[in-house]
């Protein structure tokens, strides 16, 4: 019964009202008529309420003529009183279709290149190179030629090991796996000489080819050459060769760091605002032009691309931008606090310097106290 | 005999009594809403009363705002606040 009267919702129906003294008789007419009538309502008075559709209305008459009754239209439903009302609203329907042809032509185009890199491995300028190569947003997707774009990026860039490129939508996914950089090979029949590159006392020296320059607890500058690539023999005379060799030394990283008592932090009072931006390829429109209520202020852009549907994306995309409102507060340290932080900090900074940590071999750190700043000396 | 023979069929088959007589089955939900399916007419519709003819009796029912919600051929939905139900049995000739 719900989908018959949702079906004659389809082909319309109307509520009417019937006025008489045989109204059971009229019902009972139209059970045996098969006509389908339903929410049937009576009044106080003598009158009745009911459905009927729109295609058993020309039955319903006749039967009202037989009991005498009269009949009355109160309202009309569905869609063809609908589409009836927009049958004068022409402008209205050819903007609908319209609107459907743009979406289909639009959905022709690629609009988003996502390039997804394996392991993170970031390739320089790989979107420049794919714009080159054809691979750009606005094109169509049908004249995108995948083999042809794959061989040609295989040929300008040496450093990709494999590519794949997929349509999904209006969104045309890139991936890529980076190869691994070829090992620069050593020429041996080229002579040259080892140089230190930083200060440091020799601990132990091996030249393999070459003639050691320095011996064991030297103090070497920076520049300075260690192994010399050539060697001398008694009888060969001077014979210059590729220089090879182990090196040892102690090696000081040194870093410092002033640290005042009176500092300014900023922090984070929590409270935000929002301000949004629509933009189109590179042509923005600012929807919110008042400054910043905040004074002081970071600020942090989304971008969100506009999709119709999960894959279907459009050229167009919102900017979110959020303030975050800081709020500058003087700090004063105590000569303790600032030591622990400014030692804290320098271990940090020589920590992600020094890359074997067993090799230590001691720290120094000397601390100058002066009446505004101390200064940290930390010696590994 | 006839009408015995069947009976006896419709019995091993358990078919519900309904589908094959013309008995009527009254559900009623609540207090608001009741079913009569194998109904034979309306004898008068009022907003506090409807008396539905069926083949065994009358079935008289009381209450406030009575609507016919959906009438097919066979059933009919009757909704309102329902305060009683009577039964008027008709009485066999033979």
């Amino acid at each position: 019964m719900f989908l018959k009267i949702l079906f004659s919702y389809l082909l319309g129906y109307i509520r009417i009202t019937v006025e008489g003294y045989y109204i059971e008789r009229f019902i009972n007419i139209c059970k045996s008529k098969h006509i389908t009538i339903w929410n049937l309502k009576r009044n106080k008075d003598i009158c009745l309420y009911l459905n009927v559709r729109i295609s058993e209305f020309k039955n319903l008459r006749d039967v009202a003529k037989k009991t005498k009754c009269k009949i009355k239209i109160k309202n009309k439903k569905g869609m063809p009183f609908l589409l009836h009302k927009y049958k004068k609203r022409k402008i209205f329907g050819i903007l609908l279709i319209l609107i459907a042809f743009f979406i289909w032509l639009s959905s022709n185009f690629v609009w988003n290149v996502d390039i997804i890199e394996e392991n993170g491995n970031e390739l320089v300028n790989i979107r420049q190179d794919l714009e080159n190569v054809g691979l750009r947003t606005g094109n169509l997707k049908s004249k995108i030629d995948k083999k042809q774009i794959i061989n040609k990026i295989r040929l300008e860039r040496k450093d990709i090991a494999w590519i794949g490129i997929e349509l999904k939508g209006t969104n045309a996914i890139v991936k890529i796996v980076k190869s691994d950089e070829k090992p620069d090979i050593i020429d041996e029949n080229e002579y040259c000489s080892i140089i230190s590159n930083k200060a440091g006392i020799i601990t132990k020296i091996n030249a393999q080819s070459g003639t050691a320059n320095v011996k064991v607890g030297d103090t070497v500058k920076e520049g300075d050459t260690l192994i010399n690539g050539w060697m001398e023999g008694k009888f060969t005379g001077i014979r210059y060769v590729h220089a090879k060799g182990e090196i040892e030394a102690k090696v000081w990283y040194t870093r410092n760091k002033k640290i005042l008592y009176n500092a300014t932090e900023k922090e984070e009072t929590g409270s935000t605002e929002n301000k949004y931006e629509i933009k189109f390829n590179n042509f923005k429109i600012n929807l919110y032009k008042k400054l910043s209520k905040f004074e002081i202020y970071d600020t942090i852009e989304a971008e969100n691309k506009i999709r119709v549907f999960s894959d279907f994306y459009l050229p167009i995309s919102i900017v979110k931008r959020t303030n975050k409102e800081l709020k500058e507060s003087k700090r004063r340290y105590t000569l303790e606090e600032a030591k622990n932080k400014g030692i804290e900090e320098l271990q940090n900074d020589l920590d992600n310097e020094i890359e074997d940590k067993n090799s230590i071999v001691n720290k120094n750190i000397n601390t100058y106290e002066r009446r505004r700043w101390s200064r940290y000396f930390c010696y590994v | 005999m006839k009408k015995k023979k069947q009976n006896r069929i419709d019995k091993i088959l358990e078919l519900p009594q309904e589908v094959y007589t013309n008995v009527p089955k009254v559900v009623i939900t609540g207090f608001d809403e009741m079913i009569i399916e194998n109904f034979k007419g309306i004898l008068e519709y009022e907003e506090f009363f409807v008396q539905v003819k069926t083949h065994i009796g009358i079935i008289n029912i009381n209450g406030y705002g009575l609507t016919l919600e959906n009438m097919t051929n066979d059933d009919i939905k009757v909704k309102g606040k329902i305060e009683s139900i009577e039964i008027e049995r008709t009485v066999d000739e033979n």
